[in-house]
């Protein structure tokens, strides 16, 4: 079992990070082998603030219609992606940091993380099967990876605790969803949080040359068509 | 509309005709993609947030279809089979498909054209960011250039094209307008010298306005002469080039929106014009101030401005006087989504319309997130999908009901009409109002000028 863990925790490990590295330099270079927009008018706005207004507005849940309305369906999207994050930074603490699991703090803290995380997972699955217009645009790959991720927060938690027990299959099953997802990201809807800070720049970018999304007192009359 | 579109899977035999169409379909997608738009197409996670944004599937909650992630999925399917190679390969898992029978592009142009009003309230609400009126508006480009359009939208597009108006306004009628109007406000204002000069150089402002101010309702123009002549202004209209309406925005040809901006930029240039002004028009506004400069591929060398901001400045530099205590009523303000979301002016007609009128409420929500007024994106050459439309007004009928207010102002012929068709439809008390309509109500004459205006 610890040959194949081993195996599992590094070499597989870094191959498919490498693939999954590989897989997202080539999807950056086709997406950027694209013509950008070119703006022939004048700017009316400064970039600077409204780019990075837009690419924080996850942290701005007021910006946005469905988190004003139902801020439940925010916490969830919050807890769900610190879940993600914490899971992954697991596939490296076990084997890099294992030292950090002997704090009694720190497991506990992963533990709840990675269990509210599989709370929201599975909502929001309920959610995409029991509401008709998220069910009709929903897709195999969106079923398919919001399970792939639940099963990777409750491994997670799981693995946490058994990390020094007896149950070794659970730390090995961890490892190969983990490597599995690693392989899978790339051509899935989970890629998205490589897109979103291109997205989001385009956007800000754009609403920024027009001046959108920022107050400016118009008898400051000077600030538009600046030539 | 309900249902998806049936797609030809990968491995399917096409018939011939479809078969055209399909590789049409894959060399308009190659040619016209931006890098913006490649990105909006793979980075949608079918959340569903934009329908909370959505006009349609807030009106029509029964109707999933009407989610705008459902619409641009129509198009991304496209995309995918097209050109996303990874989908390429695993098309039938990844969304990939491609619409290239007559029927599927018959549906696709009812989705495009007929339920969505590319007012971009979804894009403004996605948190990825995805720009849904983006992809909307790529899609009814290359449905256009393969004549899958709707027939109000061609008639207009066309008129554009042969006569460079989209009224087919002949010059005898432009002039006969003028003449009129002129007559009317030297009657007006008690003065025999206030002109309307058309192609006078070295002015400071050409005006551009919208066909229906020559030919249905010129009132609009009537009003921006009276401001222009009170403010001491110089400034002319083009002999050609003054439709400042942009079909080709509608339609998501780019070629024609090169055509008719650019109309008005060589007029600009040809006459010496120091500066733009467009009357109040939403998609006029957005065509030329905006997108028009990237289409005809012309960089901006002078101002571009609504006759909005204009009379912002004339106020600010006290060319013009107002008195609040003529336009008594209620009021409040819709913004024009291609005015606020797609252009940026939020503050700008609020603070004229403070200035102008005694009792001004806001409506909610309001700016970048108002409404649709449902006319916009062209519907309002399309009958087929009036019904449709006046349905998924009712969230508009909805915030203009609850402000109580008398009149509702907006700054676009387009919402003007749009507004008036739901308050008719929903029995609403309300009137419908320009911002400069409330301004030449409000000026204040020179004194020894007060002219005929009672009469």
């Amino acid at each position: 079992m610890s040959e194949y863990l081993r195996l599992l925790e590094h070499d597989i490990h870094i191959a498919a990070l490498s693939f999954m590295g590989l897989a997202y330099a080539i999807r950056a270079f086709w997406l950027f082998s694209f013509r950008p927009v070119t703006e022939k008018s004048l700017p009316a706005g400064h970039p600077s603030r409204t780019v990075a207004s837009s690419l924080f507005t996850v942290a701005r849940p007021w910006t946005i219609e469905k988190h004003r309305r139902t801020p439940v369906f925010y916490a969830q999207f919050v807890v769900f992606h610190i879940g993600a994050a914490a899971a992954i930074s697991l596939t490296f603490i076990i084997p890099h940091w294992p030292e950090l699991l002997a704090i009694e703090a720190v497991v506990r803290l992963m533990q709840v993380t990675l269990i509210a995380a599989f709370v929201a997972g599975m909502a929001r699955l309920y959610r995409r099967l029991s509401d008709p217009s998220l069910r009709l645009i929903s897709t195999w790959d969106d079923y398919f990876a919001l399970v792939m991720m639940n099963l990777f927060y409750v491994l997670g938690a799981w693995t946490i605790s058994n990390r020094c027990g007896a149950c070794g299959w659970i730390v090995l099953t961890f490892f190969l969803v983990a490597a599995l997802i690693h392989l899978y990201v790339p051509f899935s809807k989970i890629v998205h949080y490589l897109y979103y800070p291109f997205v989001r720049y385009y956007l800000g970018k754009a609403m920024a040359h027009r001046g959108i999304g920022r107050y400016v007192h118009p008898e400051e009359s000077s600030w538009r068509n600046k030539l | 509309m309900k249902g998806r579109i049936v797609s030809l899977a990968a491995g399917s035999q096409p018939d011939s005709r479809s078969a055209t169409q399909y590789r049409m379909l894959s060399r308009l997608f190659r040619e016209r993609l931006t890098r913006e738009m490649a990105f909006s197409m793979v980075s949608c996670v079918h959340c569903g947030a934009c329908a909370q944004a959505c006009h349609y599937a807030l009106a029509r909650a029964h109707d999933p279809c009407m989610t705008p992630a459902y619409k641009a999925d129509q198009i991304r399917r496209m995309f995918n089979r097209n050109m996303n190679w990874i989908c390429r390969i695993l098309s039938g898992r990844l969304n990939a498909g491609t619409s290239a029978a007559d029927a599927d592009m018959e549906r696709l142009r009812d989705i495009v054209f007929g339920a969505c009003t590319g007012c971009r309230r979804c894009t403004f609400n996605c948190p990825i960011g995805v720009d849904n009126a983006a992809l909307i508006r790529f899609t009814r480009g290359i449905l256009t250039e393969m004549g899958v359009v709707p027939e109000g939208l061609s008639n207009a597009s066309r008129n554009q094209w042969l006569s460079g108006n989209q009224m087919s306004v002949t010059e005898e009628e432009f002039f006969d307008s003028l003449d009129w109007i002129k007559a009317e406000l030297q009657y007006e204002l008690g003065v025999g010298d206030l002109d309307i000069l058309v192609d006078k150089k070295d002015c400071d402002i050409i005006y551009a306005v919208n066909p229906r101010e020559i030919k249905y309702d010129p009132h609009s123009l009537m009003n921006a002469a009276k401001l222009f002549y009170l403010a001491g202004e110089s400034w002319t209209l083009p002999r050609y080039g003054w439709d400042q309406t942009n079909f080709g925005l509608f339609s998501g040809d780019d070629r024609l929106g090169a055509f008719m901006a650019g109309n008005l930029y060589r007029a600009a240039e040809r006459l010496r014009a120091r500066r733009i002004v467009v009357s109040e028009c939403g998609h006029g506004y957005r065509s030329v101030r905006w997108e028009g400069y990237s289409w005809a591929n012309n960089q901006q060398t002078i101002p571009t401005e609504s006759v909005v901001e204009t009379v912002m400045r004339y106020l600010i530099e006290g060319r013009i006087k107002v008195d609040r205590l003529r336009n008594t009523g209620s009021v409040t303000f819709h913004d024009s989504c291609n005015v606020a979301r797609y252009g940026g002016l939020v503050e700008e007609p609020r603070w004229v319309l403070k200035q102008v009128c005694s009792d001004f409420r806001e409506m909610y929500p309001n700016g970048v997130n108002n409404f649709c007024c449902t006319g916009g994106g062209g519907l309002l050459t399309m009958p087929e999908y009036r019904p449709l439309r006046l349905e998924v007004a009712r969230i508009k009928a909805d915030q203009l009901k609850v402000t109580e207010a008398d009149t509702v102002c907006t700054m676009c012929h387009n919402c003007r009409d749009g507004l008036g068709d739901l308050i008719d439809h929903y029995q609403l008390n309300m009137k419908v109002v320009q911002v400069m309509d409330l301004v030449a109500e409000a000026l204040v004459l020179p004194p020894g000028n007060e002219g005929n205006i009672n009469e």
